[in-house]
């Protein structure tokens, strides 16, 4: 087993990859490892004609896939846009594995994102020696990808400065970055394309112009539509996790799993699972990522610390973390629901007094 | 003789493209086609220049058009196809499905074992026994088997898409059903079905003896395979239908126009299309039906503003294409259709497609039908007067001014007030916004349903008057209170209907004369006296009326000390109102006597003690602005009613009572603002908050203007004996130019 705390899509499901390739039969575009119909299986899971079992990797609305697998094969870019924690980032990076087998040509969008991230930068001591040349130049992933025709991510795109995200217009248009100081451009070999993730929370910091907007097809990645896939989500993801990190516990009981997802449901939609009850919601997004990642937080105090099964203890201070960001209004809100939703419910009894106990 | 028979899905586009080319392929010399027996005669009548759809035809029960369904057709209903085929070439088309008297009759039946039902059971063994095991849409299976979602894009891929030979799609159509049938896949309407088909055979049979050389069936592909079988076998057949029904029912059937959105509606009168518009666009344009549907998007947007360039059309079509093939489809459908919009044009944005949506898909618009197709004479009444006026039946909702000293303005006026009085919800009175009672401003919205609630109601009558008139008479007697008797009464007279006028007025002679509730009473005397008043106006005879209201008016003045006695607070109010309102009346009906009498009642219930204290002040205030009470006595009432020694609370709901609706008083008496002043100023520091609250409700119902005014009085302070004698000798008062005005102030007045 690698010591690589986290691998890449391609090398941890390289097994299924394979699988898929050696089923694959339907026609596949230009550079492109598998047809699109076995990147959405990829993604969908499924079992193959063999019996080999494909894991979900997105769980949902399989058209959205479709739509952003479709959309790869026209020359348009596609942009995947939601709020923080819908599986932006996990499905750009799996869509990237699964069509290029190469999800590492990532651009990570930021205030700070220059040109020179997107296009090219230069090797200053090698261009003081040498002058302009090509020796001289240091290529980015978007580059990279163009050469060799794979897909470029580009990791938050609305944070990117509007002046630095038009440096794309060209790319994406032209198939082509010019290199005016070598009088000369790199075109993009078939197969290339750019999958950009934005957050709608950060809509209007740096809105993409509309030359842009029009070279991107856009899919809005929903937040779980039922509290049944979404506890789906969050356990198939906690098992691989527990898989990943090597850790001494047994997978958490469903039932917490469904308490978890169920408080995260209610305090986002601001209403109880029953329809019955208002509840505020907090300023924190509330997402599925944080649920997962409060069942994994939970996980790795009980495998540490307790006995190594999930119990309400071990989630009460990872669930507080994850919806008191704003100290005052948030806890709050916290504390009404608590008060309120948490304590009548007979069986939730552990979960309220263990949050009690940390309550501030 | 040979018969085909072409299973089709109602209203699919593609059926209808496959229908059109297999009858001109056959040739046939008949034409069956599903529906009731009844409309074979109104498919003679179709003319493809002025039949305009989307149409229905309705069948009603003559006797009952209560009871009645539609069979609604599209430009691209496979039905609409065959019948405008067999008008041009000549083909007898005739309607091959159980008779609508027979369904009417069983529908009937089932109602009234319901009904039983419900009478001898409990009401829950009824309920239990409905919910059925749910029958799962047939097609549903082959979907599935497929590996589609659901029957409808099964159908669309297998059937609708596909523009090969119509003789193998129709082969194709029947195979597949049939093998859903063989296997014992129930549908829904199982034992509705079992008849229909039997009867559908029955005509087939009959129509076979006729010596036709082709015979082609246009039916729901689900019926195919059982008209194909055994057409001897007829005994069978006959067992079946003796479970139906023979008894004669007058049946009649009409050809009215239908709409878009009524297509849409999954349930009721709708034909469950959910996108009309796209399926016309499919039906009419001959190729490239994707793009121009893309470029018809477009421009939709681009007429709203939003930028849309050829790039977006292109784009958008490539990513459906890429779509389609991703997903194994042969052709681009609607959803994918959809999808790329969404992704491409919109990025993302639902909110966006609502546009499409509605300008596209759903594409309100309306039929047309000649007017030589038969009528329900109410409804040919009502459409000769929808002529004469030129008004449209028009689905947007447009706006009609009248001008009542016009004469035909003022028929116009009559005819929406009939319609209202009809229940036909095609016209809506709104408020005229200027002033003056000559002008009245209509709202018209027209629905296909409402002609059926015209042909509804054509048991009542054969012109919209009579009709109207019936209906308000049958209204009529089951009122059994005078302030609604009145208010219909009200609605009457500017509908012109005398006959329904003296029925009412009789009604409310009968009721005055049997009822005891001096609160009926008493909101119905304010519209009567209105009516009396001005009702000549209208050239109605109402001199009757008057002796109705005398008659009331008396009783509610016996009557009304004693409902006034200990009410509550919210009562309380409502009598006041009350009370203002008939006072209002009493002025206006001018009659001396009569007017004197409801002054000695109001003093009766200004002084009995019972009487909440918003009443006795309302009283008060009324008898002394009508000079009843002397102004002497109204001081010391107020004087009284303010002392101290009162409960704070009951003072505030005396002067609420004395005060409310009227600031003039204590702008202009200065006495009564003297009392009232000082009384202000005697109050202790928290009576006065405590009753803060209570004069503030008394004084919000001013005009701000007055606010104003007594404010400023009030700085002022106590109005000295100083002030009084200033006002009346008025230093510039030039006596001799006044008296000039005089004889010509008499003049004007008839004094």
């Amino acid at each position: 087993m690698s010591t690589v705390l986290r691998q890449h899509a391609e090398q941890q499901f390289a097994e299924e990859l394979e699988a898929l390739k050696s089923q694959d039969k339907a026609h596949r575009p230009t550079n492109w490892e598998l047809s699109p119909q076995a990147v959405v299986k990829y993604l969908m899971g499924g079992k193959l004609d063999n019996g080999f079992e494909i894991t979900p990797k997105y769980i949902g609305n399989q058209r959205l896939m479709e739509i952003a697998v479709a959309t790869l094969t026209t020359d348009r870019a596609l942009l995947l846009y939601g709020i923080p924690g819908t599986a932006k980032s996990w499905v750009s990076e799996h869509i990237t594995a699964a069509v290029t087998g190469d999800s590492t040509m990532l651009i990570q969008g930021t205030a700070g994102t220059s040109e020179e991230a997107i296009r090219y930068g230069w090797n200053y001591a090698k261009l003081l020696a040498e002058g302009p040349t090509e020796g001289a130049l240091v290529e980015t992933p978007m580059m990279r990808a163009m050469k060799n025709g794979k897909i470029a991510r580009i990791e938050e795109l609305t944070r990117i400065p509007s002046d630095v995200q038009d440096t794309l217009l060209t790319v994406l248009s032209e198939k082509a970055m010019p290199i005016p100081e070598l009088n000369t451009e790199i075109q993009a070999v078939g197969g290339f394309n750019i999958i950009a993730t934005a957050n709608n929370r950060d809509k209007g910091v740096n809105e993409l112009s509309s030359a842009l907007k029009r070279r991107f097809n856009t899919v809005i990645l929903p937040v779980p539509a039922t509290a049944k896939e979404e506890i789906n989500i969050v356990q198939s993801r906690v098992s691989s996790s527990i898989k990943a990190l090597g850790l001494p516990a047994a997978e958490p009981t469903l039932k917490e799993i469904q308490r978890v997802v169920s408080i995260f449901r209610e305090l986002r939609n601001g209403v109880t699972e029953d329809g019955r009850t208002k509840i505020k919601t907090p300023t924190s997004t509330v997402s599925t990522a944080e649920a997962i990642s409060v069942v994994n937080n939970g996980l790795s105090l009980a495998a540490h610390f307790g006995d190594g099964t999930l119990n309400a203890h071990d989630i009460a201070s990872g669930l507080i973390g994850a919806i008191v960001k704003d100290p005052v209004q948030d806890a709050t809100v916290w504390n009404e629901y608590l008060e309120v939703i948490v304590k009548p419910r007979k069986e939730w009894s552990d979960i309220y007094r263990a949050c009690k106990e940390l309550s501030f | 003789m040979s018969v085909h028979i072409l299973g089709i899905r109602h209203h699919g586009v593609g059926s209808a493209k496959q229908v059109q080319k297999e009858l001109e392929r056959l040739q046939p010399d008949l034409i069956l086609v599903e529906g009731p027996p009844e409309v074979s005669e109104l498919f003679k009548m179709v003319d493809q220049k002025t039949f305009k759809p989307p149409l229905a035809l309705l069948v009603y029960n003559t006797m009952d058009p209560k009871q009645s369904s539609f069979y609604p057709f599209a430009s691209y209903s496979p039905e609409w196809v065959t019948i405008n085929y067999g008008q041009q070439n000549n083909v007898e088309v005739r309607a091959m499905d159980l008779p609508a008297a027979a369904s009417f009759l069983m529908q009937k039946k089932k109602e009234e074992e319901l009904l039983k039902k419900l009478e001898e059971n409990e009401l829950e063994d009824v309920l239990e026994e409905e919910p059925k095991a749910p029958i799962t849409d047939p097609l549903g299976y082959l979907a599935k088997a497929a590996g589609y979602s659901n029957s409808e894009e099964w159908w669309d891929q297998q059937f609708e898409q596909n523009s090969g030979s119509s003789e193998e799609h129709f082969e194709a159509v029947m195979y597949a059903m049939e093998a859903l049938r063989e296997e014992g896949i129930p549908s829904t309407m199982e034992a509705e079905n079992e008849i229909r088909e039997a009867y559908m055979r029955n005509i087939i049979r009959e129509a076979k003896n006729e010596m036709h050389h082709t015979i082609a069936i246009v039916c729901g592909a689900w019926h195919g395979p059982a008209l194909k079988d055994d057409f001897s076998d007829s005994k069978k057949d006959n067992k079946i239908l003796k479970t139906v029904p023979k008894r004669k029912l007058k049946i009649s059937a009409t050809w009215i126009p239908w709409t878009n959105s009524r297509l849409s509606y999954a349930s009721g009168y709708g034909a469950g299309i959910t996108s009309p518009g796209w399926y016309e666009h499919q039906w009419k344009t001959k190729k490239d039906v994707e793009i121009s549907w893309l470029t018809k998007v477009a421009n939709t947007y681009r007429k709203k503003d939003i930028d849309m360039s050829t790039a977006h059309i292109m784009e958008a079509y490539k990513l459906a294409v890429a779509l389609a093939t991703l997903r194994g489809h042969s052709f681009v459908n609607k959803q994918t259709l959809d999808e790329a919009v969404l992704s491409v044009m919109c990025m993302g944005d639902e909110i966006k497609m609502e546009l499409i949506k509605e300008k596209l898909v759903l594409a309100e618009k309306i039929g047309e039908v000649p007017d030589s197709v038969p009528k329900v004479p109410l409804q040919e009444d009502f459409e000769k007067w929808v002529k004469k006026f030129r008004l449209k039946l028009n689905t947007l909702a447009k706006e009609v001014k009248l001008d009542l000293r016009k004469e035909n303005d003022l028929n116009k006026s009559i005819f929406f007030h009939r319609l209202e009085l009809l229940e036909v919800p095609w016209a809506k009175k709104t408020h005229a916004t200027s002033k003056g009672t000559f002008k009245e401003l209509w709202l018209l919205d027209w629905e296909p349903e409402i002609m059926v609630k015209i042909i509804e109601h054509a048991y009542l009558g054969n012109s919209i008057e009579t009709a109207t008139q019936s209906k308000v008479i049958e209204d009529g007697k089951q009122i059994n209170e005078i302030s609604n008797a009145a208010s219909l009464l009200k609605a009457c007279i500017p509908a012109e209907l005398f006959k329904a006028i003296e029925f009412i007025l009789d009604r409310i002679n009968e009721l005055s004369a049997i009822s005891s509730d001096v609160k009926d009473l008493m909101s119905a005397l304010p519209q009567l006296v209105d009516l009396s008043r001005y009702g000549n106006v209208r050239k109605s005879d109402l001199t009757v009326l008057s002796n109705i209201v005398d008659n009331l008016l008396i009783k509610v003045y016996i009557n009304l000390p004693n409902a006034c006695y200990q009410l509550d607070e919210e009562n309380s109010n409502k009598m006041f109102k009350l009370i203002l309102d008939v006072n209002n009346a009493v002025r206006i009906y001018q009659d001396k006597e009569l007017t004197a009498q409801w002054y000695q009642a109001l003093h009766k219930v200004m002084q009995s003690s019972g009487v909440h204290a918003i009443i006795r002040g309302c009283t008060c205030r009324l008898l002394s602005d009508a000079q009843f009470l002397t102004q002497e006595v109204t001081e010391k009432e107020i004087s009284t009613n303010l002392s101290v020694g009162n409960p704070p609370q009951e003072v505030a709901s005396w002067i609420e009572g004395f005060l409310r609706g009227n600031a003039s008083i204590l702008i202009y008496d200065n006495h009564l603002w003297n009392l009232l002043y000082t009384w202000v100023g005697s109050l202790a520091k928290d009576i006065f908050i405590e009753m803060l609250p209570m004069l503030r409700r008394a004084f919000s119902q001013f005009e701000p203007e007055d606010r104003l005014q007594i404010g400023q009085k009030a700085k002022r302070g106590l109005v000295t004996s100083d002030a009084f004698t200033d006002n009346n000798e008025d230093s510039d008062f030039d006596t001799e130019r006044a008296s000039q005005i005089l004889p010509v102030l008499s003049e004007l007045m008839g004094i």
